[in-house]
């Protein structure tokens, strides 16, 4: 009994329920059948036909919603994962293109290129709040755009391959790309991306820094006052987390079509579908793959509905905003509940 | 005083009939009958966690009873929200308030019952009617002030007139004076009986027998969410309160026996921060040093400073002979400090957190983890002995540390602190809202942190806990250290015109 309760009291649990009724009646409003809609959704995505899209969509959300959670689970905020992503991609790229190593020692090191230029340009935005006092929100998000025209100006000059009308650089050469499982799209890059978010896991409930994480994100005057360095830790979660969007980054040129594309990693907003997931999840380790999930879900099972009833997939938009509204009221709740214990001590 | 008249005679305000009130793992009120008539001052006592504050808020409407009814002027009544039930003339005030800093006194006090004058606030109105109150209830107070410039008393006034404006019959406040000089307490007791005298009724939440026997009429005793006694004020003594609070004799006000002080743990020389200068002071192993004075006089400012978590601005501070006057708050506890601050919600845990991550802090990195893996069975571990050792009462150590009441969140602060085992130990308010059994708890401990040949440094408002403990007492009057006496000199008299700067006194008072 308490343990329904619980869930059915779970916010997260109540903002994804009142998005999916809120949809429906939508759907009613609109004249069309709310059943076959969502059913379209589902056998869309997770059917045979979709479940390969899905789980490529995946890979890029879960890796970037793993990368803003690990600072937010610190109460940080990342907005630069675009520029992480962009110059994680390109760095795999020149790797990818110039490394005289044999092909799958050069797979790897690009992965870590891409890891290493994501984390490096991320631990730049904490040396600017540590340093010289700029709000990491400001200074992640501000240094996100030259490193997006940088490397695009890396793909429409310099890298750019010969002859082509596209802003892109040439394709990576025979056998620098990541192995899918059979004819499907998947790579192993999703299997990176689950060994992270086990890793997440793993330092968050077992390790003493992911308790110091933890503890700043819960009240970061706690842990500053048990001696916890702020300044390290934000560093090194700023560190880590642009590891990861550098890595998405690297997945994506490791994969079809084997190249950087200028503004392909970026166009469909992967790095904010993320964001709303960590949100979403309040940086769980769990709850953020969960949620990570859900909107790789509705992503591609929206145009799978598209293609197969008269819904336009916009309905799984309205759907995303609506849990986000109720997630953004969800976010007052720790607080008020908080609040509310404390004036009855 | 004269004795109330019979229960009987008078019509009850408010009745709370069979209250029964189950959280997980814990019974917080058992089937609890209470009775306060119109104009009385109710006192409700009990130990940390007997289930005052559960009550309160059924009352309230905060939380929902699981059994029992409630009763205002004689008509059954079902609370969905605060609202409610000031709508039927209760009025709460909160042990941590509930005003808005950056508006002024008279904006908070009708905040969300504004005199309108065509559909928009009318301010003068709203001023004129704070002064009216302010007034009639001698709650003196500038309309016009700013509440985040106000002293802890004055808001407490703000809030007070918050509920009489809604036209509140009956106060509830859950321990008022936890955070109030003795003047300012003074003065509140003073606000209260006239506001009982014109038939108001105040249910006061306190853990201060002096406070009970002097402003209340009935006392109801709780004891594991029980009524175990219901006594007459007049009637009754400090012992017997307190025997059936804690179903034991207990000693109050004990003067523990010296210590035998031998090296010097810290020493600061002419330390200066922000509102403190040129303090001098030395701690020795196997010694409490007392800190006494009015609140806001730099206590807090110097702690701080000594903790690592305020920038010194001049002077040296060394601990164990080396300086660490600069050092970071995390080299200062690997060097031997360790630390309970006065504000346990927003700086001693995190309330969200478990209480086993919150008594993990600090030694998450030493005793508990090996090479940077902290296991759970560990934390778990840890928490279930401090748990034990020093009596805390939590329904097991994986509920949120805001679900305790307000004493054993602090027993827990106390316990994570005193396991460092540190050379030096500071401590700010250790006994703020906790029982008086609890009290001697923690005041045994500190002695026995001493015997065991530990520097202390306490910071506390209560003079009576200060000449129980401390070897030597510091008083601080503005900034600086003005005043130092051995145990034997530091009588209340002597520290109490030391606390006041010598001539004149600088209370608020009316
Ligand atoms: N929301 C809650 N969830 C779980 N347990 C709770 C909750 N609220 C209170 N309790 C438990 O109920 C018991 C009574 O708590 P309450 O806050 O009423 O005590 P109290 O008498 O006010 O104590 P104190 O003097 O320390 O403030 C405690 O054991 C407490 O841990
Ligand atoms: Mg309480």
């Amino acid at each position: 009994m308490h343990r329904i309760k619980a869930v059915v009291a779970s916010p997260v649990a109540f903002s994804v329920l009142a998005g999916v009724v809120i949809g429906a009646l939508f759907l009613v409003g609109t004249g069309a059948d709310p059943v076959a809609a969502y059913e379209a959704v589902i056998t869309g995505s997770l059917g045979a036909d979709g479940i390969g899209s899905t789980l490529t969509t995946l890979t890029s959300v879960l890796g970037l919603a793993l990368a803003l959670a690990v600072p937010l689970r610190a109460g940080l905020i990342n907005l630069g994962g675009d520029g992480q992503l962009v110059l994680g991609g390109m760095a795999a790229a020149v790797t990818g293109l110039y490394s005289p190593l044999p092909a799958p020692l050069t797979v790897v090191l690009s992965l870590l290129a891409g890891m290493a230029a994501g984390a490096g340009y991320a631990a730049l935005a904490a040396v600017c709040e540590n340093r010289f006092g700029v709000p990491l929100l400001v200074s992640s998000l501000l240094l996100s755009y030259p490193a997006a025209s940088f490397a695009s100006y890396l793909a429409r000059y310099p890298l750019k391959e010969p002859g082509s009308s596209l802003p892109q650089t040439r394709q990576l050469p025979d056998g620098v790309a990541l192995a899918t499982f059979g004819s499907s799209t998947v790579t192993v890059g999703l299997l990176l991306v689950v060994v992270a978010a086990a890793a997440y896991w793993f330092t968050d409930r077992r390790t003493a820094f992911g308790y110091e994480m933890r503890m700043t994100g819960l009240n970061a005057r706690f842990s500053a006052y048990a001696g916890v360095e702020r300044k390290g830790l934000t560093l090194r979660l700023m560190a880590v987390s642009g590891a990861l969007a550098g890595l998405v980054g690297a997945i994506g040129v490791l994969s079809f079509p084997y190249r950087f594309l200028d503004g392909s990693l970026t166009a469909s907003g992967y790095t904010w579908t993320g964001l709303t997931a960590a949100l979403l999840a309040a940086a769980s380790p769990v709850g953020t793959v969960l949620a990570s999930f859900f909107f790789a879900v509705l992503q591609v099972g929206g145009l799978s509905m598209e293609r197969t009833t008269e819904v336009p997939r916009e309905l799984t938009q309205v759907l995303q905003a609506i849990v986000i509204v109720f997630l953004a009221a969800r976010l007052r709740f720790p607080q008020w509940w908080f609040n509310r214990r404390k004036e009855a001590v | 005083m004269t004795p109330p008249p019979p229960a009987d005679m008078r019509e009850a305000a408010v009745e709370l009939r069979g209250i029964t009130k189950r959280f997980p793992g814990t019974l917080a009120n058992d089937a609890v009958d209470l009775t306060v008539s119109r104009g009385e001052i109710h006192a409700l006592m009990g130990e940390n966690g007997a289930g005052k504050s559960t009550l309160m808020s059924v009352l309230y409407g905060m939380e929902r009873p699981d059994a029992g009814t409630v009763h205002v002027d004689g008509r059954e009544v079902t609370f969905s929200d605060p609202g409610d039930a000031m709508a039927a003339g209760l009025g709460m005030v909160h042990q941590s308030f509930k005003l808005f800093d950056s508006l002024t006194v008279a904006e908070n006090v009708v905040y969300a019952a504004e005199p309108r004058r065509f559909g928009l606030v009318d301010r003068g109105a709203a001023r004129r009617r704070v002064r009216e109150l302010a007034e009639e209830h001698g709650l003196a107070v500038d309309p016009d002030a700013l509440v985040g410039d106000l002293p802890v008393g004055l808001r407490q006034r703000v809030e007070i007139l918050k509920l009489l404006h809604r036209g509140a019959r009956t106060l509830i406040l859950d321990e008022p004076t936890a955070v109030l000089t003795p003047a300012e307490a003074d003065a509140l007791f003073a606000v209260l009986k006239s506001l009982a005298a014109q038939g108001r009724t105040v249910i006061l939440v306190t853990h201060k027998l002096r406070e009970v026997l002097e402003g209340s009429d009935n006392v109801t005793v709780l004891r594991d969410g029980r009524v175990v006694a219901r006594l007459v004020t007049a009637e009754t003594s400090a012992a017997d309160i307190a025997a059936a609070m804690t179903g034991r004799a207990v000693e109050l006000d004990r003067v523990h026996a010296s210590g035998t002080p031998g090296a010097t743990v810290l020493d600061v020389t002419d330390l200066a921060t922000d509102g403190v200068r040129g303090v001098q002071l030395a701690v020795r192993a196997g010694e409490i040093v007392g800190i006494a004075g009015v609140a806001g006089n730099g206590q807090s400012e110097l702690v701080e400073a000594l903790a690592g978590l305020r920038p010194v601005t001049a002077g040296r501070v060394a601990l164990l002979g080396d300086d660490i006057t600069h050092a970071s708050a995390t080299e200062r506890r690997a060097r031997g400090l360790a630390y309970v601050p006065e504000d346990r919600h927003a700086v001693g845990t995190a309330p969200a957190a478990s209480v086993a991550d919150n008594l993990a802090m600090g030694h998450h990195r030493t005793s508990l983890s090996s090479r940077g893996l902290l296991p759970p069975t560990a934390v778990r571990g840890h928490a279930q002995r401090l748990i034990e050792r020093f009596g805390i009462k939590a329904s097991s150590p994986e509920v949120p540390a805001s679900s305790l009441s307000g004493g054993n969140l602090q027993k827990l602060l106390i316990g994570r602190e005193l396991a460092h085992d540190a050379p030096l130990l500071l401590v700010e308010q250790p006994t703020r809202g906790v029982d008086i059994g609890a009290v001697q708890n923690i005041h045994d401990q500190l002695i026995a942190y001493r015997d065991a040949g530990h520097a202390v440094l306490l910071v506390s408002a209560e003079l009576s806990e200060i000449r129980g403990l401390a070897d030597r007492v510091l008083v601080m009057y503005e900034g600086r250290v003005t005043a130092s006496y051995d145990k034997a000199e530091a009588d209340e008299r002597t520290l109490g015109l030391a606390m006041a700067g010598g001539p004149a006194p600088t209370e608020v008072r009316d």
